[in-house]
């Protein structure tokens, strides 16, 4: 008898742009793709979402929902400076407000949690925190603590042309503060600047802007015994649990984190964060549940952000479009800390041009440091590079959509390798006729009116590949119900609902008797963080592998009780059906098991080698802009993007408008200030961080080209969440230039930015 | 102090909860108006009061005195969803859900007003609600759907 071994492979996965190489275990067995012709009765279909009634009813609980018996409130005091060193903090003064129950500041919290420190690095930085009966005593009481504060003030620096400007001064105590320049290159920059008819340089600028998510950062955490329990609003329960872990010098058996429902997380939610880990050690010191819930002004000042991007920009093309050169040099204020996504991958990947080079410096600045935000770089890198693209075509009077096919990339342009499926130029051709592209028809005469109406057009490129590990279990009950144990989550996306159908697709069940259950370290097998658009892509192949599994197991039984040979019988509808006409309800099968229990395992395998997997997209916009005031109103924008399979189109949609409307808002009016005098945010709050309202929405048309990516996985799907948002805002401004015909280079494209390019 | 929420009589303590939203959540368990803003500039807390309606997040709770507060509760009857709430599911107009409660309540008390509205209409008077999934368009289509429903019914 052969011992049964684990096969492990090396496999390449690209998380928001980072490429990471991971050892794998080789699944079992792979199911045969599902290709775009294979007949499929639930995916593809806009079934309802799953979670739909309890979300309109009211009874969906979020983690500021949780309540737990004698549970306390923590509330964090946060830095009123920039930068310099804490030297008085009373916190006996605290602990006399009536209803308080502990208090801490610098020196109590362990050192992995790096909470309450008296090196203060921007203005929202944690320095102590209260916990109280109530949340008024505990706000009470945060106050009494800030007031007590007594700082030596040091200078600072809040903006990035502060922070590099001879004598700046300095940001963090422990680096400099910029860092050396990252410069990938390809081909030769000079060769490909003299083989140019046209060269542009540019410089374009983009803001801080802020995740607000409408449901804050929070957690609710509670002991039993040396056990904790932690209720967290997170795009990552397993990250929540080793961050806890790790800080707190735990086990992470000892750790269990539940995520229900969330409201929005958009990038800023993929970790613990300081609202957890004060909630676990009150908990932990006082024997009592606590709720740590950011309120909306620590959560616009200290929850992460988009960074602001200088992009200094050189195109370079031949008198019929053809680029012979791309080169950038970006400067990003990451905050205080910050990872490096960057603008610059963008501009390697979504043109063939032989000779890129990006130079991507990383500025400490004394504020709140950056989280992923929904295409984190390529956002940013997306409005200069399509920007350029688009001044291009204006200096060659080339159509801007012809100019882009010119310059088409077919093949992987970093690692020269062919796509898993790239229908870009199908998508310009989809977008162009659904627009009426290039349009002159809504066009009114600058003569006439002070509305100037004017079209604009960007494209779009993502890795959307995901990868392992990630596992499931189908779990068949006893009256045929159907559980999906995947321990990932559901951010607003619809990943219940995705998995869900997958499963009762590959299973043969009715879609109403599948139930996703998601969301639970404890209990439910490993997925990674739901961010870079890899929830599907990562975690449908294994829910798809589980549920094949558990159908086959369902088919042997039936086979026994049918008295029938296995391979005449499929499953379908919760029926197993027989070629030669009989059939058995699946409930039947399951009576006659009884609690003989049919659990079907999956896991993802590793990703195809030597492709690069992508989701790709254009948009075109139209938009009114107001010469006298300077409004820029976006009116219509039709987006086509090729994503290979789309489990849910309702649900791909509502993603895809999410996508835009925040576009929308990102090109026109969302912006972080801070003070560069006190180095304090001012706009903190949803009145003045302006994201945009219904009135704001314009006609969107948002489509997905129809197919299967069956190179990618098996399941066919590509990432479709963070795609939406990457060319609006270039698009945006491409139809503003084409209006006015002045180019606006720095978003929002605010009245006064538009009135003053206007005025040039 | 008594107050009647979804038809139920209930006795609040003011001074535990000076807002309205804290007393529904904190005393009454009531989640459904959620916590976002606290300071009028969401909608994620709208609620019902006497029939008008209200951030229940700038409402004081000692005012409320013998009021009649509705929440995303009252709309549905037994066993059956209010046509707006159906509508929601139809038009996938919830994504991460956190503001349906206050849409629903928004649009419900529109429809009220302006059994029959136009476009300008909806956007103007769900303007007071964010969304920041950007489900706009579906709360649209579904507050459209079931206008044009009740006015073919009429």
């Amino acid at each position: 008898m052969t011992e049964p071994r684990a096969r492990f492979v090396q496999t390449i996965v690209e998380v928001e742009g980072r490429t990471e190489s991971r050892v794998v275990e080789m699944p079992a067995f792979e199911p045969a793709p599902w290709t775009a012709d294979t007949p499929l009765a639930i995916v593809g279909t806009s079934a309802i979402r799953v979670d739909a009634y309890e979300k309109v009813t009211g009874r969906a609980r979020y983690t500021a929902d949780i309540v737990r018996p004698g549970m306390l409130h923590a509330v964090i005091v946060r830095s009123p400076i920039a930068r310099g060193t804490l030297t008085t903090v009373d916190l006996d003064a605290a602990r006399a407000v009536p209803g308080v129950r502990g208090v801490m500041g610098p020196g109590d919290a362990p050192a992995g949690t790096r909470l309450f420190r008296t090196d203060v690095g921007y203005a929202g930085q944690p320095l102590a925190a209260v916990c109280a009966d109530s949340l008024d005593a505990a706000t009470r009481a945060a106050r009494v603590v800030t007031r007590s504060l007594r700082f030596d003030l040091a200078p600072h620096a809040v903006t990035v042309d502060d922070a590099i400007a001879p004598g700046a001064p300095t940001v963090r105590s422990d680096k400099p503060n910029a860092s050396t320049p990252d410069v990938t290159e390809r081909g030769d920059i000079a060769r490909g600047l003299a083989e140019a008819d046209v060269t542009l340089t540019r410089e374009y600028r983009t803001q801080v802007a802020l995740h607000s998510a409408l449901e804050p950062h929070g957690a609710v955490c509670e002991w039993t015994g040396d056990h904790l329990t932690v209720w967290e609003s997170t795009q990552g329960i397993f990250r929540v649990r080793s961050d806890v872990a790790k800080a707190l010098g735990v086990p992470q058996a000892s750790v269990r984190v539940l995520k229900d429902y969330m409201g929005g997380g958009f990038g800023a939610k993929n970790g613990a964060g300081a609202h957890t880990f004060t909630a676990a050690l009150f908990a932990r010191a006082l024997g009592a549940p606590v709720r740590c819930i950011n309120d909306r002004e620590a959560e616009q000042t200290d929850s992460g952000n988009r960074p602001a991007t200088v992009q200094k920009v050189t195109i370079a093309a031949r008198r019929d479009g053809t680029l012979t050169a791309l080169a950038l040099d970006a400067l990003v204020p990451l905050g205080i800390s910050g990872w490096e996504g960057g603008p610059g991958q963008i501009y390697h990947e979504l043109y063939a041009c032989p000779n890129v080079r990006t130079s991507e410096t990383w500025v400490y600045i004394n504020a709140s440091g950056m989280q992923a935000f929904r295409g984190p770089g390529y956002v940013e890198g997306a409005f200069g590079l399509e920007s350029a693209m688009n001044a291009l075509a204006r200096e060659l009077q080339m159509d801007p959509v012809a100019l882009r096919l010119k310059n088409l990339a077919t093949r992987d342009q970093r690692a020269d390798r062919p796509f898993s499926g790239n229908r870009l130029d199908e998508c310009y051709a989809e977008g162009m006729k659904r627009f009426g592209w290039p349009s002159t028809v809504n066009r009114l005469p600058s003569t006439v009116s002070h509305l100037r109406r004017g079209i604009g057009v960007a494209a779009q490129t993502w890795p959307t590949g995901g990868g392992p590990p990630s596992y499931a279990l189908v779990r068949i009950n006893s009256d045929a119900s159907v559980d999906v144990l995947a321990g990932t989550q559901d951010l607003g996306t619809g990943s219940r609902t995705i998995f869900a159908q997958i499963a009762a697709e590959a299973l043969g069940a009715r879609l109403d008797t599948v139930r996703a259950v998601i969301g639970d370290t404890e209990r439910l097998p490993y997925t990674g963080n739901s961010w870079g658009s890899m929830t599907t892509p990562s975690v449908g192949p294994a829910v798809r592998m589980a549920a094949e599994d558990a159908r086959m197991h369902l088919l042997e039984a039936a086979a026994q009780l049918m008295d029938l040979p296995v391979d005449s019988l499929r499953a379908e509808g919760s029926m197993v059906l027989s070629s030669s006409g009989a059939s058995m309800s699946f409930a039947d099968v399951c009576k006659r098991l009884g609690n003989v229990q049919i659990v079907g395992r999956g896991s993802r395998g590793p990703n195809p080698a030597g492709v690069a997997i992508v989701t790709v997209g254009a948009q075109f916009v139209e938009v009114e802009v107001d010469a006298e005031t300077g409004v820029v109103r976006v009116l219509r924008v039709v987006a086509v993007h090729d994503a290979g399979r789309i489990i849910n189109p309702a649900l791909a949609e509502s993603q895809m408008h999410g996508g835009i409307i925040q576009g929308v808002g990102y090109a026109l009016f969302e912006e972080r200030h801070i003070d560069r005098t006190s180095g304090v945010p001012l706009n903190t709050s949803l009145h003045d961080y302006k994201v945009p309202t219904m009135l704001d929405v314009p006609a969107i048309d948002a489509s997905f080209l129809s197919g299967s990516d069956t190179v990618a996985n098996h399941v066919g799907a590509r990432g479709i969440a963070e795609p939406p948002i990457i060319p609006t805002a270039p698009a945006i401004a491409a139809a503003v230039a084409d209006a006015l015909g002045v180019e606006v280079r720095q978003i929002p494209l605010t009245p006064w930015r538009v009135l003053g390019a206007l005025a040039e | 102090m008594q107050i009647s929420v979804n038809g139920r009589p209930h006795d609040l303590d003011p001074a535990r909860s000076p807002t309205l939203l804290a007393a529904l959540r904190d005393q009454l368990e009531l989640t459904s108006p959620k916590l976002v803003c606290d300071r009028g500039e969401c909608g994620a807390c709208t609620v019902r009061l006497d029939g008008a309606l209200v951030y229940a997040c700038l409402t004081l709770t000692a005012a409320c005195e013998g009021a009649d507060v509705q929440t995303v509760e009252s709309l549905a009857g037994d066993g059956t969803l209010h046509p707006l709430q159906q509508a929601f599911i139809d038009h996938d107009a919830a994504q991460c859900g956190f503001c349906t409660p206050g849409q629903l309540m928004a649009a419900a008390a529109l429809l009220e007003r302006t059994p029959n509205p136009d476009d300008a209409d909806i956007r103007a008077a769900m303007s007071g609600n964010l969304c920041r999934c950007g489900t706009y368009p579906k709360i649209i289509a579904a507050i459209r759907a079931v206008a044009d429903a009740s006015g073919a019914a009429t």
